[in-house]
């Protein structure tokens, strides 16, 4: 209730706000009035642009057929111009069809633009260092725009992007706000978990993608270091994916890149957008598991299949606990409701030579775990654009804050395996509201919800701020300079009040804290050179990178606090302890270079260098080179086709071969060097060193197939990559005995990720009133381990195999159940009477072995529908079925011949144990799901002129709605692990308007 | 001809310039909170911090901490005097019932802990070795205490593991594919390192602390090893010195004060202070003590078996045993404090004391056929627990028997320390006779834990032992 009040106030809040804000407003956009040229002798023209579905278009060039002038349209689609009454109008927008239209006398004319999938084409893409568009692409980038991420309730903007993109694996970190998802652009090249990270780029700075650390519950996944990026503030987010399109990044590239561009401001008039979405999100997934009665069942009958006497300290849930008793504990582990509520508003305004963009949200998510705990952040965004009356000089700024703050429950027990206890357990809290010890303890058992009044906080503040300055020396010769500065920081209070603790132990009040920073900076010059010969087109680039990147973690425990609400608050601590802290530094330095060339926009190459300095290697392996060369030839431009294939409109070969590589593999991992142990002044070796370990090095090939069909109604593009990563740079796994588990090393091997990745997009149809367009993308990826010299000799003899993934399982052969004594068998391969690794000879793939999505955008009259379902081909592993022992079981195990004899022995679970590692427990964690369906409304030009209003919508959007999967466990996306949650169904709904 | 001159030389000046900056440009100092190794001993105080880095470290791992994974614990549970209150911890089950998986957690850890810390022993003894600037003298000191430090971890392992490789250096690229080192080998390094420590060492604590080595300790961890390889003169002669030193070293008339820290019978502690920080309470005290009202955290309790072996009148039975009455249970209550957080630090963990040292020279002495000198050092542990002498009442004991009486009296004196009993059940042929009959699984191969399985994951070399 609490919190529904304070929403509710918030809400109203915002609505007085927005009313004053509006009033003020009004003012402004009346007094703004569009750029109009010099004036001849001609009369006004005046009139309103949209599209079929009478929507108004913005920005839309009005030009006078044959001379030098023309206008746009303001914010609310209208135009005004001078032109003699037998002048033609030329109308033109991106994504359209272009209109001509004789003014014949008319003052006032009116134009429906027609969408136009072959302009689409036409868009301009980001590829980092330059643009160039769909058309005209020599490497492989696959683009999201603003459209398809602002509606989703989403923390980080990455989990908007599921499903949208071939080649884009993104698999949820978790249930919790704030968990970082993996993400894996073609897969996994590197050994190295942590090695496999892509490059994040927020408006033209590097930002670190490593998830941030942290004690809390987001502690298995890391945070986000996105979440504190406002999605509704992203104009687009683009992918590098290919040798051509990330060779320009040269050492870190080898993951692909993730370029995120921010909204600027709008150049045509002032205008305020406001919006706000509220809904509630839930775990949509159940696992069957047995009630009271059917576990004791299972549980009496194992005892006397195993002539074993229950007593208290074997069967406890038998002999001391309540028979009657039934709790569903996965209904008291994330049973909850998470609220979540978003407001979002912009300003934004300008002319021809400046214009500007501030902009602000407000998010909060609850979770679905007990307790009264939420997430909550604010973000500001400021972007500013200057072009000088010569148009010669230009300034880009583009500031982006954003802060929040993660309340979860501080305890780590809380885990999910928490909705396997026996049904019939006792209570988590006696009547006096405190943690029931006594009952657990009786049966030598701690509360399973122990530390449930511990808290964390975490509070992340993030400022990622660009400027770049661009100046014409002559035409086609441009100076830039890009500057960017980024500061993230992450302070963490973990609270642990003696309360939460069993009082036997003598519980004090304890803290922990835990601060993250990461600073940066960049400076980026760059000299572009473009010029024309005719049907020969060049571009150049030349440009260097210089960046200083500091890390900082400090942690340390206040300890003794006298009392629960001092908790935090160090001078009341009786001692400070475990104080840590570090200090890492990574300095980067590079020259870039691209050399673009085509003639008569038919045949395109493209070739990208980089020499980069990593402080990340010893000394004597900091530089290299990568390098690569992209080419494309847009068939459908020579005359025999054009004149022979006429249902063909758009052909285009593309293919692009180059080397980028992989210098994600921490700080200073070259130094032999000693820190302070934990205990009082001492000092100990905590690693081992390896002065000599170098780049990883990942040489990508791609080639493309684009066409389009009926005028471009249909697009098929066809991607075949083959990247393949060598000198592995891994973390190499070493057997106790050399004293640690790990050192930095290059291994000599080489991973291979293979694929297709294919995209269709057509427009299914398009009348007047009605519009469907749909959207397919299929990624089939292969990864395998290509070679690896002595692995068997190796300490990765028992882990990876030649000629397969690198994500296996080595498996014993499941050989059923042993008609004796009714428990699990597995094959003795090599007949020596232990199981090992030797007689792991079943090798199972683990990986997707497809995955997409489809999304469809439907328009009719004033109402959108938009929908995407995710697809994924899989198998997971569904481990709960050892029936007998103290933990709840699905209940498919009752009476299923399948699954051996009930039994709490310790044979059963020697047995058990041996058939996890089979094949057994695997089954097909296939899927499809409804990943958004959003359904929207806008009110007609006619009300929105009475009301004064630009836009205004209103909107219906659900998240996971809807999956479709044989899988067992909780969630098939995170099919590793049957008691994983990643995924919430969520149902907002919203109104946004736009004056 | 001049001007391109020009040119190219501008270039190459240009170039060498951007070389030189670049280099600079990825350059960087080591971070704030590491000391390169060739620092740390360039320096006394540093390479004190390091030996004290050692000490520390031997409280935070778990073969050495007495917690939970540690040699007391698991090796304590393989033989006959302790047991676990509940079932439900698999994996010290395994080692309760002698069935030990090569994937046992518990095991991993004693063995990761040990290598770990010859790792650092190793690293440490490079590090002064290499040093060109350290005192000579200082060189010995440290080198002597670290070289017991390496023997004493490898006394366990070879005792745990039988065959293990045997890693004198800290190059992985050497080490991580080794093969198992036959027992003798791993034998006879130890004594060499323990010959050259004593050398070394001088008799002293120099801070007055006993968790520090001296030439006393490396003898009483000579004098157990000349019993294990039944080199009896060798151990009477060695656990003599220990005995003759009585202005050091004595036994303490109350048993409850045998482990307080640096006691008089203490050869070598373990202090707390290598721990969090907060607690001050050894792990033992804290693992092992059932408090009277929150019984039920506990997990190991004294098999009721061994209890009933102890005379009524007997010391320690009044002194090191405690009773709980709600678990119904005998527990360890050599170390008095479970839970601590004050300074100076009550207890410390014991590792070697002198009431070992009158046990090996007893049985060295009974091997030796002098019965006469072997009950009167038995005798003065019987008496110390409130016993009457084994000289008053069976002063012509046969040797067997005496023996018998010696390791009856090692199980009583020396229970839930370091797996004595697990060790002297061993070395003495004993097992299967006290094991049998309490556990059905019982096998003769159970008497050594198998190799962690990840770690032949890693190292194909590593053979497992029989029976796994």
């Amino acid at each position: 209730m609490k919190n529904f009040y304070k929403r509710g106030m918030l809400i109203i809040m915002f609505l007085l706000a927005m009313a004053l804000l509006v009033m003020l407003a009004m003012g402004q956009a009346k007094a703004a009035t569009p750029y109009s040229p010099t004036l001849f002798y001609q009369q006004p023209i005046t009139g309103a642009i949209t599209n079929t579905n009478g929507k108004s278009l913005p920005g839309v060039t009005v030009l006078i057929k044959n001379k030098q002038y023309g206008t746009n349209t303001d914010l609310s689609g209208n135009y005004s111009i001078n032109a003699n009454s037998q002048d033609t109008l030329v109308v033109t927008s991106i994504g359209y069809k272009d209109q001509e239209i004789g003014i014949n006398g008319r003052s006032i004319i009116n134009v429906i633009l027609k969408e136009d999938i072959a302009s689409l084409n036409e868009v301009e893409i980001n590829a980092g260092y330059y643009t160039t568009t769909q058309r005209e692409r020599t490497g492989n980038i696959s683009r999201v725009t603003a459209e398809e991420i602002e509606n989703q309730p989403v923390v980080s903007p990455i989990q908007a992007l599921q499903g949208r993109m071939a080649g884009v694996e993104i698999i949820s970190g978790g249930a919790n706000p704030g968990m970082a998802s993996t993400i894996r652009i073609r897969g996994t090249n590197s050994l190295r978990k942590d090695g496999n990270y892509p490059l994040y780029i927020i408006d033209g700075v590097p930002i670190s993608s490593e998830p941030v650390a942290s004690n809390s519950l987001l502690s298995t996944s890391g945070i986000d270091p996105l979440n504190n990026l406002n999605p509704a503030n992203i104009e687009s987010i683009e992918v590098l994916k290919d040798a051509d399109a990330t060779a320009i990044y040269g050492s870190r590239g080898s993951n692909g890149v993730v370029l995120i561009t921010t909204k600027s401001g709008f150049q045509y008039g002032t205008g305020l957008e406001a919006r706000v979405y509220t809904g509630v999100s839930k775990v949509p997934g159940r696992m069957d598991l047995l009630n009271t009665e059917e576990y004791l069942q299972v549980r009496r009958e194992a005892f006397q299949n195993d002539e074993v006497e229950p007593d208290v300290n074997n069967a406890y849930d038998l002999v001391l606990w309540n028979q009657e008793r039934y709790t569903d504990w996965q209904e008291y582990l994330f049973g909850g409701n998470s609220e979540v509520t978003n407001v979002n508003l912009s300003f934004s305004g300008g002319n021809e030579s400046t214009s500007f963009r501030l902009g602000g949200t407000y998010f909060t998510q609850g979770t679905v775990y007990p307790g009264d705990y939420d997430y909550r952040k604010g973000t500001g965004n400021m972007a500013l654009n200057h072009l000088s009356k010569d148009n010669k000089f230009q300034l880009n700024l583009k500031l982006n804050y954003g802060t929040d703050r993660n309340n979860l429950v501080g305890n780590g027990n809380l885990d999910p395996s928490i909705i396997l206890l026996p049904p019939n357990a006792p209570s988590i809290f006696n009547e006096e509201t405190a943690l029931n010890w006594e009952e657990w303890g009786e049966a030598g058992l701690t509360n399973p919800f122990e530390g449930f009044y511990n808290t964390t906080n975490t509070q992340t503040k993030n400022l990622t701020s660009n400027v770049l300055l661009s100046y014409e020396i002559f035409p086609g010769l441009k100076l830039k300079s890009s500057l960017g500065y980024t500061d993230y920081q992450s302070d963490e209070l973990w609270r642990l009040p003696a309360r939460s603790y069993n009082p036997s132990n003598n519980p004090v009040n304890n803290s922990f804290h835990l601060t993250t920073g990461r600073r940066s900076w960049i400076i980026e010059p760059q000299l572009t050179y473009n010029k024309g010969f005719n049907k020969f087109q060049t571009e150049f680039l030349l440009g260097g990178t210089l960046q200083r990147n500091k890390s900082t973690l400090s942690s340390f425990q206040g300890s003794g606090y006298a009392s629960e609400a001092l908790i935090g608050n160090l001078s009341s601590a009786e001692s400070i302890l475990n104080a840590k802290s570090s200090e890492t530094k990574y300095k980067y330095a590079a020259i870039f270079s691209r050399i673009g060339l085509n003639w008569d926009k038919k045949y395109f190459l493209n070739f990208t260098a980089r020499r980069d300095g990593s402080s990340r290697f010893g000394p004597n392996n900091r530089f290299a080179n990568f390098g690569a060369v992209g080419a494309a030839w847009i068939i459908s431009e020579e005359e025999f086709l054009k004149s022979n294939l006429s249902f063909l409109s758009f052909a285009k070969l593309r293919g692009s071969y180059g080397s980028t590589g992989n210098d994600q593999i921490g700080d200073y991992g070259y130094l032999d060097s000693y820190q302070a142990t934990r205990g009082i002044n001492g000092l100990y070796p905590t690693s081992l060193a390896n002065p000599d370990y170098s780049w990883e090095v990942n040489r990508k090939l791609e080639a493309a197939l684009q066409l389009g069909f009926l005028n471009d109604r249909i697009n098929l593009g066809l991607s075949w990559y083959r990247n393949r990563s060598s000198n592995q740079l891994v973390g190499y796994s070493l057997p106790y005995i050399t004293g640690f588990t790990s050192v930095q090393a290059n291994l000599p091997a080489t991973v291979e990720n293979q694929g297709l990745e294919i995209e269709l997009a057509t427009l299914n149809l398009d009348k007047k009133n009605f519009s469907w367009r749909s959207n397919l993308n299929i990624t089939i990826p292969k990864n395998e381990l290509i070679s690896y010299p002595d692995l068997e000799q190796s300490s990765y003899s028992n882990t990876y195999r030649v000629g397969y993934p690198l994500n296996i399982g080595l498996l014993y052969k499941y050989e059923g159940l042993d008609p004796e004594t009714g428990l699990y068998t597995v094959k003795d391969i090599n007949n020596d009477g232990k199981l090992d690794f030797e007689d792991r000879v079943i090798i199972k793939d683990l990986n997707r072995q497809f995955f997409g999505g489809i999304s469809n955008n439907l328009n009719y009259r004033n109402f959108n529908l938009q929908f995407l379902f995710q697809f994924v081909k899989q198998e997971g592993i569904q481990t709960n079925f050892q029936a007998g022992i103290n933990k709840n079981v699905l209940s498919s195990v009752l009476d299923n011949d399948r699954y051996q004899r009930y039994s709490a022995s310790f044979l059963g679970g020697t047995a058990y144990r041996n058939v996890l590692e089979s094949s057994f427990p695997y089954q097909d964690a296939s899927f499809l799901r409804l990943k958004t369906l959003s359904l929207s409304y806008d009110l007609s030009s006619k009300m929105l002129d009475r009301m004064n209003l630009r836009k205004v919508q209103l909107f219906l959007h659900g998240q996971n709605l809807w999956t479709i999967t044989p899988y067992t466990g909780l969630d098939p996306e995170l099919a590793t692990s049957d008691l994983s949650v990643g995924n919430l169904r969520s149902i907002t709904a919203g109104l946004q308007f736009n004056l | 001809m001049k001007p391109l001159n020009y040119k190219k030389q501008l270039l190459i000046i240009l170039l060498s310039i951007f070389t030189l900056s670049c280099e600079e440009m990825v350059e960087l100092d080591p971070p704030s909170n590491q000391l390169i190794r060739e620092e740390v001993f360039n320096n006394e105080a540093t390479v004190k911090s390091a030996m004290t880095g050692i000490y520390n470290e031997l409280f935070q791992l778990d073969f050495s901490n007495g917690y939970r994974s540690s040699v007391t614990t698991l090796a304590g549970l393989s033989a006959d005097n302790i047991s676990n209150i509940s079932t439900t911890n698999l994996s010290r089950m395994e080692f309760e019932q002698n069935e030990v998986n090569p994937d046992n957690p518990d095991n991993l850890n004693i063995w990761s802990s040990a290598y770990n810390m010859i790792y650092i022993t190793n690293s440490f003894l490079e590090g002064i070795n290499n040093s060109q600037v350290l005192d000579q003298d200082f060189k010995k000191q440290m080198d002597g205490q670290a070289r017991f430090v390496r023997a004493f971890t490898y006394f366990y392992l070879v005792n745990l593991y039988g065959d293990v490789p045997l890693i004198l250096s800290t190059d992985y690229r050497e080490n991580q594919l080794a093969f198992r080192t036959p027992k003798n080998e791993i034998y006879d390094q130890i004594l060499l390192d323990l010959q050259q420590a004593e050398e070394e060492l001088s008799s002293d604590y120099v801070t007055g602390e006993r968790t520090q080595v001296n030439r006393f300790t490396v003898k009483a961890l000579m004098a157990r090893f000349y019993l294990y390889t039944e080199n009896w003169s060798k151990a009477e002669e060695l656990s003599g010195h220990l005995i003759a030193e009585n202005g050091t070293y004595k036994l303490q008339d109350d048993l409850n004060e045998v482990f307080l820290a640096n006691s008089k019978e203490a050869i070598w502690q373990i202090s707390p202070i290598g721990g969090n920080g907060i607690s001050t309470q050894t792990n033992e005290g804290n693992f092992f003590i059932i408090d009277p009202i929150f019984s039920f955290f506990a997990a190991i309790r004294l098999q009721e078996d061994f209890v009933e072996q102890f005379d009524t009148e007997d010391l320690r039975l009044l002194n090191w045993i405690g009773y709980n009455e709600s678990k119904n249970a005998h527990f360890i209550y050599k170390y008095k404090i479970w839970n601590s957080t004050e300074y100076p630090i009550r207890e410390y963990s014991m590792v070697l004391r002198l009431a070992e040292q009158y046990l090996i020279r007893s049985e060295a002495r009974a091997m030796q056929n002098n019965i006469a000198g072997a009950i009167s050092d038995l005798d003065i542990i019987r008496q110390r627990a409130g016993l009457n002498l084994l000289a008053d009442l069976n002063p012509t004991i046969e040797q067997a028997e005496l023996l018998n009486e010696i390791f009856l009296q090692r199980r009583k004196e020396l229970f839930a320390e370091w797996g004595h009993r697990w060790l002297d059940l061993k070395r003495s042929d004993r097992t299967s006779e006290a094991l049998e009959d309490e556990n059905p699984y019982w096998e003769d191969t159970d008497l050594l834990y198998p190799i962690p399985e990840t770690e032949r994951i890693k190292n194909p070399n590593l053979t497992q032992n029989e029976g796994y």
